[in-house]
């Protein structure tokens, strides 16, 4: 923290901190992350297929496991699931490794050491886990958005999109209007900055108990971080889905009562229940 | 930050930060306990079903704590940026 002259022992930025300048922008290491997660699982994507076979090897298997247990869950959300399937999963596996990156050895110890602005020394770690980047899952929240409201109006046309944002009886539309709309946007927000904090939190969990006691303990949170990732991985995908899968939904029955804008995405979870 | 004001307005705000999270955290640690205990009473009730009791569970449990998180945002946004 900025204010304290003392040395402290937690180190925690809430901004991606800027490696080196590439003329225009400014290359910062949650930038290596998201393209050491991208190299990998590109790496995994060539090598497996490269020799993949009918019946599976044990690697096979082992990458095989999230591709089936993804499927096999936005198989049952709609019966037009495989036309977004491929983005589902993509969010899965993207966000599932981007989140364990930050857990392995020397991801937010190795760095470069340099004078900050008031004058102490600090240290920039090289790589930084992308999801726990504002930028990283307020990009992928924008994927996701512009998905399910391409779908909404490719599913029920213009009119039809329109007529969903009016609300059902017209003359509540004045109202409705206004709501419906910051509920769609409130969608942008809560995806983004549920994914956003929940890893940046995990960061700052971690570096609190590495500072409060630095052996065995940290190893307990290590543990339920590695459950964490694979958690957010599932609820952003999850969450994905079920909004593109109500949004190419027929609609006869209505009952569209979204009343909070904060909670606006509760009927969501209930026409998941029975899709 | 060497000024007296700004280091009493430092401290409001570290205050301020951790009383959001705190009450904030009040609200979805209920919601989230409703949520886990009606779960698995469900699926005391009815083992089978629990394929289909995950993803409504997994979604309600996200939106639950989505409230949280956004009193974490207020906190970090009061530490850092205030």
């Amino acid at each position: 923290m900025p204010e304290e002259e003392g040395e402290s022992l937690i180190h925690v930025a809430i901004e991606a901190e800027e490696l080196f300048q590439l003329r225009p922008l400014s290359f910062t290491n949650s930038m290596v992350g998201a393209l050491l997660t991208s190299l990998l699982l590109g790496l995994a994507a060539w090598y497996i297929t490269r020799r993949s076979s009918l019946v599976p090897g044990r690697l096979q298997s082992a990458f095989e496991l999230p591709v089936e247990l993804m499927s096999g869950i936005v198989s049952a959300s709609s019966s037009r699931w495989r036309g977004y399937v491929g983005l589902i999963l993509g969010f899965f596996l993207t966000i599932l490794v981007a989140n364990w990156i930050g857990l392995l050895p020397g991801v937010g110890t190795i760095g470069i050491t340099h004078i900050d602005a008031s004058g102490h020394e600090a240290v920039i770690p090289i790589v930084r886990p992308a999801s726990a980047d504002l930028n990283f899952t307020l990009g992928l929240a924008l994927v996701a958005f512009v998905m399910f409201v391409y779908w909404g109006i490719k599913a029920n046309g213009p009119g039809g999109y329109l007529k969903e944002l009016l609300g059902e009886p017209l003359y509540m539309a004045p109202l409705m209007f206004p709501i419906n709309l910051i509920s769609e946007f409130s969608r942008l927000i809560s995806l983004s900055m549920r994914l956003f904090g929940n890893v940046f939190a995990g960061e700052v969990l971690l570096a609190t108990m590495i500072a409060l006691a630095p052996i065995l303990i940290p190893a307990v949170f290590l543990g339920l971080e590695v459950l964490f990732g694979f958690v957010q991985a599932l609820v952003f995908a999850l969450l994905a889905m079920t909004y593109i899968a109500t949004a190419i939904a027929e609609h006869h029955t209505s009952d569209h009562g979204e009343a909070d804008a904060a909670g606006a995405d509760h009927p969501t979870a209930a026409e998941a229940a029975h899709a | 930050m060497t000024g007296g004001t700004n280091q009493v307005e430092g401290n409001i705000a570290a205050l301020a930060a951790g009383l959001a999270m705190g009450l904030g955290a009040i609200g979805p640690g209920i919601g989230l306990g409703i949520a886990v205990s009606k779960a698995m009473e469900a699926l005391g009730r009815n083992p089978e079903a629990s394929g289909a009791i995950f993803v409504p569970y997994i979604l309600g449990i996200a939106l639950a704590e989505a409230i949280g998180i956004y009193a974490l945002v207020v906190s970090l946004l009061l530490i850092f940026v205030a």
